[in-house]
C-alpha cells in the first residue's frame, strides 16, 4: 500500500492537463501570487482558532464513533487490512458480501459512518478513507436520495482517485478485484448521467441549489468525466495493448507495449473497462459512429473478458444495439441483444449474489422491447426462445406495430421511450448567467431524449408503408404496377406505388457485420428479406426465396447428447451380480430388479444409469 | 462515368480513402476535443464541397466539436456538412448522425449571438428534402429544391454553387435507388426523378451512368439487386461442426 502521506493533493490542472479543453480564464501569475499571500493569512488565522476547536471536535469525534456498531468497526479493521496486503480473495470476499451484510443489518435507512469519523480505525489512511467514501456515496445513491452536497462531494471524492492513480510518480501497488474496478467506473458513469439529467432542468431547484451549480461548472462536466476516461485509456496504453494481443504477440511483448502503468492489472483493468464507459457516454451524448469506433479494439467473442462480469457484459451489448438501432442497422442490433439475452438467461440461474442483479435485469428487459421494434422493422428468422419472450411481453404491441398506421407510431414511441438510453444534453442550462437562465425557462430547449426519439420515428416513418406493399406483393409473382396502384387505399399513381416499391426494396438491404471479421462500423451490404422483387418497365416480378427447415443442428444435437450418454453408462460400473436364494445361478439383476426384490437392487443402481435405463 | 451501384460494404464509409493521415489521427484520438483544431478540420469540410468527396467521420467531428463548444459553431459550416450528408446517400443514416449533434437551429444563433437568422429556415428546409428523398419521393424533391422559398434559394444561390457538380451528385445517388429495383426503366419516369427537362439530357445520363437505351426505355445493367431470383437457402453445414461426431467415430 502507498504511503498515506504521499496521498497525491488533486488539482484542476492536472485534472485536465492530458485533454485538451478551451482555456476559460487566462492564467495571470500575479494575481495568483496576490490571491496566495491572502489565502495564507486567512490561513494563518484559521489556523489558532482552529486548534482551539479541534481539541472540542476531536472529543465528539470519538464519541460518535463509540456509537459505530462493533461489526462494523471490526469490519473496517480488516478491510484495510486486506486492502493494504492487496489480498485479492478476502478482498472481493469483503466487498461482495461483508459490505452488503453490513448495510442490510445497520444501514439500510440510513448512511455509512461518515468518513472522518472512522478514520482513526484505519490509522488515517487518506487511500482508504477514499476508497471508502466511494462505497459510502455510491450506498447513497442506491438506497437514499442524494442532495447536492453527495452529488459534489462524491465528484470530488472520485477525482481525488484517479488523480491518485493517474499522477503518482510509478505505479501506486493496489490491486483491487475486476468486480469492484467495474463498479467503480460504471457508478461513475451512473452518477455523471443521473448529475446531468437532474442539472438540466433549473425548475423545483431551491435558492442554494441555483447558487451551487452556478459556481461549480466544472463539476460533474462532460469534457472532465471524458477526460478521466480518456487519461485512464492512455495511461494504460489499453488500445496498443489489445491491438497486439489480436495480433498475436506474446505476453511479453504485449507487457513491453503496455508499458510501466498498463502492465499492472489495476491500471490494465481500469483501462478496459474506461474503453466501456466511453462506448456509454458516447451513446448517452448522441454520437454511435464514436461510440463503436471506440470500441474498435475491444474483443467480443463469447469468452472476452468483458463477460466475466454480467453487469459489464450486459451493458456493453446493450449500447453497442443502441448504437446499430441509431445507424439502421436492425439486423446488427438484433444480432447484439440476442446473443446477450441468451447469454442472461443461462446465466441466471448461478447469478445472485450481485447487488445490482436488479439494475440488469431491468436493463435486459429493455433489450426485448427493443427487440420487439427491430424484429418489426427489419423481419426475418432469428432465435426462436428469445422471439418467444418478446412475443409474451409485447403481444398486444407487436399486433400493433405490425398493423402499422398512426396507432403503430404511437406505440413505437411507447417502446422506444420506456427501452432508450437516457440520453444527455452536453450543455447544461446557463446558471451563472441569471437573465440567460430566465430565457432558458421562458423557452428551454428540446430534451435530448425527445430529439433523438423524433429521429428514431422518422426512421419509423420512413418506411411506414412497407409491410402493406410486402403483404400485397407475397400474393403475385408478377402485377403491373398500375394495377398494384389500384389496390392500395389511397388514391395512388403509378408513380408513388413505384416509389414504394423502391423504398421497399432499400428496406431489405442494409449492411450487416461479418462475424468474425473487421470492426464494428465495418458492414457488407446483406439481403435481409425473403421477399424479393424485380422491376421491368412498370411490370413487378416477385421472387420470394424459401429457406429449407433446417435440421442439421439438430441432429447433431442430439447425435452428440446420444454420444454422451452412452460413454456415460459406458462408464459406469457394471451391475454386480447377485445370487439370492430363490433365483438361478445365471439370473441377471435386470430380471431380479423386476421380481419382489426391486427396493434392494435400486440401492446401488448408479444415478445416471438409473435414468438412462428408464 | 459514374457509379450507379450501391457500395458492397461500409469500408469507404468509415475511412475513405479520400481521407488525410492527419485527418484520420485526429479523429481517432483526444485531440479530436480539441477547439484549436477547428480551423484545420473546416478547411478539409471545404476540400470536401471543392473537390466532391465525402468524410463523414470528419464531419461528425466537427459537430462533436461545436457541440461541445457553442460559441465556435458557424452555420455556413452546419449546412455544407448537412449538404454532404443529403448528397451522399439516399437511406444511410448519415442525414440523422449529423442531426443527432445538433441543437435546434435558433439555439444556435444565439449561441453565437448571430443576426443572420437564415438558419432557422435551411435547416427544417433540408430536412424536408431529406425526408423526401429516403422515401424516394424525388419528384417532388426537385420541386421543392427549385422552389420559390426563401431556404431554397439561399440553398441554391449561396451554398450549392460551392459544392462540385452538386445535382448531379444528387443524380447519382438517385439512379442508385432506382437502379437496386429496376431492370429496365421508362425514360418518362426517369426524367422526373433526375429533374431532366428534355429526353435527350436524360439519354446522355444513361450514358454516363452506363444504362442502354431502347426505345423508350433504358436498360439497366444487372447489380445483384435488380436481377433477383427466387432461390433456396439450403442448410450449410461446416466440417467444424461435426468434429465431435467425427472424433467419436473414429474410436
Amino acid at each position: 500500500m502507498a504511503d498515506p502521506t504521499a496521498f497525491y493533493e488533486p488539482s484542476e490542472d492536472d485534472l485536465l492537463s492530458s485533454l485538451a479543453v478551451p482555456v476559460q480564464q487566462q492564467y495571470n501569475p500575479e494575481a495568483d501570487a496576490d490571491e496566495y499571500r491572502r489565502l495564507q493569512e486567512l490561513e494563518q488565522h484559521a489556523y489558532e482558532q482552529g486548534q482551539l476547536m479541534a481539541a472540542e471536535q476531536e472529543q465528539e469525534q470519538l464519541a460518535a464513533l463509540e456509537q459505530v456498531p462493533e461489526d462494523v468497526k471490526r469490519f473496517l479493521v480488516l478491510f484495510h487490512q486486506a486492502i493494504l496486503e492487496n489480498d485479492l480473495p478476502t478482498i472481493t470476499n469483503m466487498y461482495e458480501q461483508g459490505w452488503n451484510k453490513l448495510t442490510q443489518a445497520h444501514y439500510s435507512q440510513n448512511e455509512w459512518p461518515e468518513a472522518e469519523l472512522i478514520s482513526p480505525l484505519v490509522q488515517n489512511d487518506q487511500v482508504f478513507l477514499t476508497l471508502y467514501r466511494e462505497l459510502y456515496f455510491r450506498h447513497v445513491y442506491a438506497k437514499l436520495q442524494p442532495t447536492i452536497d453527495d452529488r459534489f462531494q462524491s465528484y470530488e471524492n472520485i477525482c481525488e482517485l484517479f488523480n491518485y492513480l493517474l499522477n503518482s510518480e510509478r505505479p501506486v501497488p493496489l490491486d483491487l478485484p475486476i468486480q469492484w474496478l467495474w463498479d467503480m467506473l460504471d457508478e461513475f458513469v451512473y452518477q455523471f448521467s443521473s448529475f446531468a439529467s437532474w442539472r438540466a432542468s433549473p425548475k423545483n431547484k431551491s435558492e442554494e441549489e441555483l447558487e451551487a451549480l452556478a459556481e461549480a461548472q466544472n463539476i460533474w462536466s462532460c469534457y472532465s468525466v471524458l477526460n478521466v476516461l480518456y487519461s485512464l485509456i492512455q495511461k494504460s496504453q489499453i488500445n496498443e495493448q489489445l491491438k497486439a494481443e489480436k495480433e498475436g504477440k506474446t505476453a511479453e511483448e504485449v507487457a513491453e507495449i503496455a508499458g510501466e502503468y498498463g502492465s499492472k492489472p489495476l491500471y490494465r483493468n481500469l483501462g478496459y473497462f474506461s474503453l466501456i464507459c466511453l462506448l456509454r457516454v458516447h451513446v448517452l451524448l448522441g454520437d454511435p459512429t464514436l461510440a463503436l469506433q471506440t470500441m474498435e479494439h475491444v474483443d467480443l467473442s463469447g469468452n472476452a473478458f468483458l463477460t466475466r462480469i454480467t453487469a459489464c457484459h450486459v451493458t456493453t451489448y446493450y449500447h453497442i444495439g443502441c448504437a446499430y438501432m441509431a445507424l439502421g442497422r436492425w439486423p446488427d442490433a438484433i444480432k447484439t441483444f440476442i446473443s446477450v439475452l441468451i447469454f442472461f438467461i443461462r446465466m441466471k440461474q448461478y447469478h445472485t449474489r450481485s447487488y445490482q442483479y436488479g439494475s440488469i435485469t431491468k436493463q435486459c428487459e429493455r433489450m426485448y422491447a427493443l427487440l420487439a421494434i427491430c424484429t418489426t422493422l427489419s423481419p426475418g428468422p432469428s432465435d426462436e426462445s428469445i422471439m418467444s419472450i418478446v412475443k409474451e411481453h409485447y403481444a398486444d404491441q407487436l399486433a400493433i406495430l405490425q398493423r402499422g398506421g398512426d396507432e403503430a407510431l404511437e406505440t413505437f414511441k411507447d417502446l422506444y421511450l420506456s427501452a432508450c438510453p437516457k440520453y444527455l444534453n452536453v450543455n447544461p442550462p446557463p446558471y451563472e448567467d441569471p437573465s440567460a437562465l430566465e430565457t432558458h425557462l421562458a423557452n428551454p430547449p428540446i430534451d435530448a431524449t425527445q430529439r433523438h426519439l423524433d429521429l428514431f420515428l422518422s426512421d419509423v416513418t420512413a418506411v411506414r408503408g412497407v409491410s402493406n406493399i410486402r403483404n400485397l406483393l407475397k400474393l403475385y409473382t408478377s402485377i403491373d404496377a398500375g394495377k398494384l396502384a389500384a389496390f392500395s387505399s389511397e388514391e395512388e399513381q403509378e408513380e408513388e406505388i413505384l416509389q414504394h416499391l423502391m423504398v421497399l426494396k432499400a428496406a431489405s438491404r442494409t449492411y450487416g457485420k461479418v462475424q468474425g471479421e473487421g470492426s464494428l462500423l465495418d458492414g457488407d451490404r446483406i439481403v435481409t428479406n425473403n421477399l424479393d422483387f424485380t422491376i421491368d418497365g412498370s411490370m413487378v416480378h416477385v421472387e420470394e426465396t424459401t429457406s429449407h427447415r433446417r435440421f442439421a443442428g439438430f441432429f447433431i444435437r442430439n447425435a452428440e447428447h446420444a454420444q454422451r450418454v452412452f460413454n456415460t453408462i459406458r462408464s459406469s460400473p457394471l451391475p454386480i451380480q447377485r445370487k439370492t436364494a430363490t433365483g438361478g445361478a445365471g439370473q441377471t439383476a435386470g430380471a431380479g430388479a423386476g421380481g419382489n426384490e426391486k427396493p434392494k437392487a435400486a440401492a446401488w443402481q448408479p444415478k445416471r444409469a438409473r435414468v438412462v435405463a428408464q | 462515368m459514374v457509379s450507379a451501384v450501391p457500395t458492397k460494404n461500409l469500408a469507404d464509409w468509415h475511412s475513405p480513402s479520400t481521407r488525410p493521415e492527419p485527418i484520420h489521427e485526429l479523429i481517432h484520438g483526444v485531440d479530436r476535443y480539441n477547439p484549436s483544431n477547428l480551423p484545420f478540420m473546416e478547411e478539409y469540410l471545404n476540400t470536401q464541397v471543392r473537390e466532391g468527396d465525402y468524410d463523414i467521420f470528419a464531419n461528425l467531428a466537427i459537430l462533436k466539436l461545436y457541440q461541445f463548444n457553442p460559441q465556435h459553431s458557424n452555420p455556413d459550416i452546419i449546412v455544407h456538412i448537412l449538404i454532404k450528408a443529403l448528397s451522399a446517400t439516399v437511406h444511410g443514416p448519415d442525414f440523422n448522425l449529423c442531426l443527432g449533434l445538433l441543437k435546434e437551429p435558433s439555439a444556435i444563433i444565439q449561441d453565437i449571438e448571430s443576426d443572420d437568422e437564415s438558419l432557422v429556415a435551411i435547416i427544417p428546409f433540408l430536412q424536408n428534402l431529406h425526408e423526401l428523398s429516403r422515401t424516394c419521393q424525388f419528384t417532388k424533391f426537385w420541386k421543392e429544391l427549385n422552389g420559390e422559398s426563401e431556404a431554397a434559394n439561399a440553398i441554391r444561390t449561396r451554398y450549392l454553387p460551392q459544392h462540385a457538380s452538386p445535382l448531379d451528385t444528387l443524380r447519382a445517388i438517385f439512379s442508385t435507388s432506382a437502379a437496386a429495383s429496376f431492370s429496365r426503366i421508362s425514360l418518362n419516369q426517369l426524367s422526373r426523378w433526375l429533374d431532366f427537362s428534355s429526353v435527350d439530357e436524360t439519354k446522355a445520363w444513361c450514358d454516363k451512368v452506363g444504362w442502354t437505351v431502347q426505345g423508350e426505355q433504358a436498360e439497366v445493367p444487372k447489380n445483384g439487386d435488380n436481377d433477383v431470383k427466387a432461390g433456396v437457402v439450403k442448410e450449410n453445414v461446416q466440417l467444424s461442426q461435426l468434429s465431435k461426431l467425427v472424433a467419436a467415430a473414429a474410436y
